[in-house]
């Protein structure tokens, strides 16, 4: 991409985070959303940042090949056992990074 | 006095107060932000570029997904759409905090919205639940969300300058995918979502060949449509259940 079509995205996305954070803030008087659809969306988040991660944690970077056996899907899971047990966000994130990077060391993937 | 300026008239008890509620959520908000930031850096924005987005954007998931998109040159549209769809849980936080500010000019609206993180908004809504005015409630929002929107830059523009300095093969990007497990696991605690979850994961992963990555957008809409037909089948097996 072109430095130009980077700012257009750039601002693209401000103004898809404007809509979405103050869309209701501004006209939400007049709309009433239709209860099936106020259903669907609250899964809508948890979907989006699920199949954002999904790619990451099985497909090889390169070859885009699926991959049970990797050090990121291996660090994931037990990252997502240590939020499970701390609940906490930076601890995760600082022992899922340890985890990865000691796999990537030890050269086991 | 009047209701409305009850809710607007400057409180600096409730202003502390929601500043000190949102103190401990302080630290992880800056460290998200610093991922984004070396993840910005990383996928080959320049610096001028990087600090642009995260001073403009102000949304550090749809950040992230954009960033694999602008790496592989996808349509504007496509990184538009996703994301609105990365941000949709704010048009449901939106539209519980908004009635609660409902007598401030437009500007002022749009303002608050757009600053109006995850965390702020949950904490807001425990001390108010009731959209009804109340005497310091804007000053309480304000004592949590400009220090949110602060925390978040400084983490972020970190992380833009540490970015150019880190080596790629140590792999800092992985700490946004971590940093997403951690805001993703709370919201799995039904089965739907889970079950959504699973489904959205396993779809972009099947789907990830699909040009300008609409592998995503598919994973979204079958995830929630297998989160509501669980749900609706939950129900209906406990309409049964009940005598």
């Amino acid at each position: 991409m072109s430095d130009l079509e980077i700012w257009i995205v750039i601002v693209a996305l401000a103004v898809s985070t404007a809509i979405t954070r103050s869309g209701f803030w501004l006209v939400g008087h007049r709309v009433t959303i239709p209860r099936r659809v106020n259903e669907m969306l609250r899964y809508a988040p948890s979907c989006a940042l699920a199949a954002i991660i999904g790619p990451d944690l099985l497909l090889a970077p390169e070859s885009l090949q699926f991959t049970l056996l990797n050090g990121k899907l291996l660090a994931g899971i037990a990252s997502v056992g240590w939020y499970l047990w701390r609940r906490n966000m930076l601890e995760t994130i600082v022992f899922g990074m340890l985890f990865f990077t000691a796999l990537r060391l030890l050269h086991l993937f | 006095m009047n209701e409305a300026s009850d809710v607007v008239t400057p409180d600096p008890a409730a202003w502390r107060d929601g500043v000190r509620t949102g103190t401990p959520t302080l630290f992880g908000i800056g460290a998200w932000g610093l991922v984004v930031g070396v993840a910005m850096i990383k996928s080959g924005l320049t610096l001028p570029q990087a600090l642009g987005m995260t001073l403009l954007v102000f949304a550090g998931s749809a950040q992230l997904a954009s960033l694999p998109l602008i790496a592989a040159g996808a349509p504007i549209w496509v990184i538009f759409t996703t994301g609105l769809v990365v941000n949709l849980r704010f048009v449901i936080f939106s539209a519980l905090l908004a009635p609660h500010f409902r007598m401030l000019p437009w500007y002022q609206r749009l303002h608050l919205g757009f600053v109006s993180g995850d965390i702020s908004v949950a904490l807001f809504l425990q001390r108010y639940p009731d959209p009804a005015p109340a005497q310091g409630k804007l000053s309480y929002l304000k004592g949590l969300l400009y220090p949110n929107w602060a925390s978040w830059q400084i983490g972020s523009i970190a992380g833009i300058f540490l970015g150019n300095v880190v080596p790629a093969e140590w792999g800092l990007g992985f700490a946004g995918t971590l940093a997403i497990i951690c805001v993703l696991v709370p919201m799995v605690a039904s089965r739907p979502a889970l079950c959504g979850v699973l489904v959205a994961g396993g779809v972009s992963v099947l789907a990830a060949g699909l040009p300008y990555k609409l592998g995503l957008l598919a994973a979204v809409l079958v995830g929630m449509v297998t989160a509501m037909i669980v749900e609706e089948v939950g129900d209906k097996f406990a309409a049964k259940g009940r005598p």
